[in-house]
């Protein structure tokens, strides 16, 4: 199921496009990134109900009823989570909004991850599973095997840059970077010291990016080029929707109800 | 569960499931290599290289001692007649190693470390030379004492097999599509032919020339001086190399069929003998019988009119071409209950092998 679902489509989209771009040097990894950006495409209201579910969250935290709710039924946590419950009822909030296209968005990564390692075919079996992946209408004995080659990359290794030496992992730094600047835009700065969410904000953008970081030096850096694609697009994407929070960048850090909405 | 809780576990889930999804090396997962003497059997399969003893089934060595994560081995075995074993790295790292068959311990005193990819093909060993390709799209020139000899010749895409020699050419054939032929002496490229398809195995050495078979789903007769002429053509790709026997090429395609071509004639010699399934596995041809190793984990012989004379099953899937030594023959399932398995020419199965943990 998974690799019908999954494997299959994700794989004969990725070889689909290197076969329209002309299947050279360099254009595994722009299909690559041509397939990160309709993903984003197709998973942009997801991403947009994810944006306002979370700014609803946000808001709610600074909410004087939510807030007493919190004080008063400190002790009583079935009373507070019925309380809670009514609140989102009332005003419309969908506590999951937020979580839920992250969690369509991981079948996604593992996928195309899965998909960049089947499609490259390093070893035999790999390229025995790539036969049988490939659907009848792909002109598959002309485009196999990939070119892998992408810059200065090899798409289906971890990348390091040779220095004197030493190999400087680039593309890792860069997925770590990128990862910071995205979590950092869509933090939402809180009054409350007792947000919960902004809490989890703010060890979710220590985290992420080493978390991102490290899968980058490890796997192929096919991966890598998602990441990067993906978190610019998404910081475009924050940015498109006035809803990006430059202050947590630049200081003078104001509260989530002062950027726009 | 309160929202700290719930959104903690989800991570937590979420980073189980892209962990086990992600996790090990994708080199990992290939079937294993198998080379065979008189006396032992050497598989390589993931960190290490067994070698078995062929009359009893008992591990004789393996290397390295110890598993070791960035080193991994599928290629098949090469011997040499000065008592080496030659096969490269597939792993993060990736060495080109010469070890003593009687003992398993390194040979040279370093391994070489020239090649720029993983080594997936086997060497070819003529007389005192090594010709080792590599998946950097180059072959390796290497004396016995693994030191380079001559520059690398440049080729081109992944070289997954071993080069084949009449005496004075050397076939190579490449995953870009090409088939190369090198003169051995000044080691020039003399040409390039264009094939139609990836080529995975290694040619079949014919009379002036040699018979490939590739993922253009065909058969090519190469000559010495570059002429390609299509042999046969089936409907799915060829991964084996074809087996020649006298006037007759025996190959199979991953549709599960085996062809038997007269090449006298250049007609089959039978029609729609489909063994069981998809095979990967080069055909081999002892005596009267013709031995297939099918992807379903079956191990077949065959008659020279393409009926089954026996069937086994070693359980797995097999992909290793089946190899001859002594009175038995040899299969190295992939995924199955044991390594290496021996049958007689009866299929009367001699031992298996497992390795111990």
């Amino acid at each position: 199921m998974w690799e019908t679902l999954i494997i299959q489509p994700l794989t004969n989209l990725l070889l689909w496009i290197y076969d329209v771009l002309g299947h050279g040097p360099h254009m595994f990894g722009l299909a690559i990134i041509l397939f990160t950006i309709i993903i984003k495409l197709i998973t942009w209201p997801l991403n947009a109900s994810q944006v306002k579910g979370a700014q609803a969250m946000q808001e709610l935290q600074n909410d004087k009823e939510w807030q007493d709710i919190q004080k008063k039924y400190a002790k009583d946590r079935e009373k507070l989570a019925q309380e809670q419950m009514r609140i989102y009822k009332e005003k419309g909030i969908n506590p999951f909004a937020s979580c839920l296209p992250t969690l369509i968005q991981f079948p996604i990564i593992i996928g195309l991850y899965q998909s960049i390692i089947r499609a490259l075919s390093a070893t035999p079996l790999d390229m025995l599973n790539l036969a049988r992946t490939v659907y009848p209408f792909q002109n598959v004995e002309n485009i196999i095997p990939l070119n892998s080659t992408f810059l200065w990359m090899d798409l289906g290794r971890p990348e390091a840059v040779q220095i004197l030496g030493f190999g400087l992992p680039t593309l890792a730094i860069i997925v770590a970077l990128t990862t910071w600047l995205q979590t950092k835009l869509t933090m939402p700065t809180s009054s409350n010291p007792n947000d919960q969410s902004a809490q989890m904000s703010k060890m979710m953008s220590i985290y992420m990016p080493f978390l991102l970081g490290w899968f980058a030096l490890n796997f192929a850096s096919g991966i890598s080029v998602y990441f990067i694609v993906s978190n610019i697009l998404g910081v475009v994407q924050y940015a498109a929707t006035g809803r990006a929070n430059w202050s947590n960048l630049f200081g003078g850090g104001k509260s989530s109800t002062a950027t726009k909405k | 569960m309160n929202t700290k809780r719930l959104i903690l576990f989800v991570l937590l889930a979420l980073g189980a499931l892209f962990l086990s999804a992600c996790s090990g090396q994708p080199l990992v997962n290939t079937w294993p290599g198998l080379a065979a003497d008189a006396e032992r059997a050497y598989i390589s399969s993931g960190s290490f290289i067994y070698a078995v003893d062929v009359q009893t089934g008992s591990e004789v060595w393996r290397y390295p001692a110890e598993a070791d994560s960035k080193i991994l081995f599928f290629a098949s075995p090469v011997l040499t007649t000065d008592g080496q074993l030659l096969i490269g790295s597939a792993g993060s790292e990736h060495p080109f190693i010469s070890l003593d068959v009687e003992t398993g311990k390194e040979n040279w005193s370093e391994p070489f470390n020239g090649g720029k990819g993983v080594w997936v093909a086997s060497p070819l060993v003529v007389d005192d030379v090594i010709y080792a390709p590599n998946t950097d799209g180059f072959m390796y020139i290497l004396n016995l004492n693994g030191k380079e000899i001559a520059d690398p010749v440049e080729l081109g895409g992944a070289l997954w097999s071993a080069p084949v020699t009449d005496g004075e050419l050397l076939y190579v054939a490449s995953l870009d599509h090409h088939l190369h032929i090198i003169n051995s002496e000044t080691l020039t490229v003399t040409e390039t032919i264009s094939i139609g398809g990836a080529v995975p195995a290694s040619p079949a050495i014919g009379m002036d020339g040699v018979f490939v078979g590739s993922f253009a789903s065909k058969v090519d007769f190469v000559s010495s001086a570059g002429v390609s002429t299509t042999v046969a053509e089936m409907g799915n790709w060829i991964w084996g190399t074809p087996a020649l026997n006298g006037e007759t090429m025996y190959y199979a395609d991953l549709d599960g069929k085996l062809y038997s071509l007269d090449l006298t004639t250049n007609r089959q010699n039978w029609d729609n003998v489909k063994p069981n399934g998809p095979v990967v596995a080069s055909p081999l041809v002892v005596g009267d019988q013709i031995y297939i190793a099918a992807e379903a984990g079956t191990f077949i012989a065959l008659d020279r009119d393409g009926k089954i004379v026996w069937e086994k099953t070693p359980g797995g899937k097999i992909y290793t071409t089946p190899v001859l030594s002594n009175e038995f023959i040899l299969v190295a399932p992939y995924q199955a209950e044991f390594a290496l398995a021996a049958y007689d020419f009866e299929g009367k199965q001699a031992w298996t092998f497992t390795p111990q943990e």
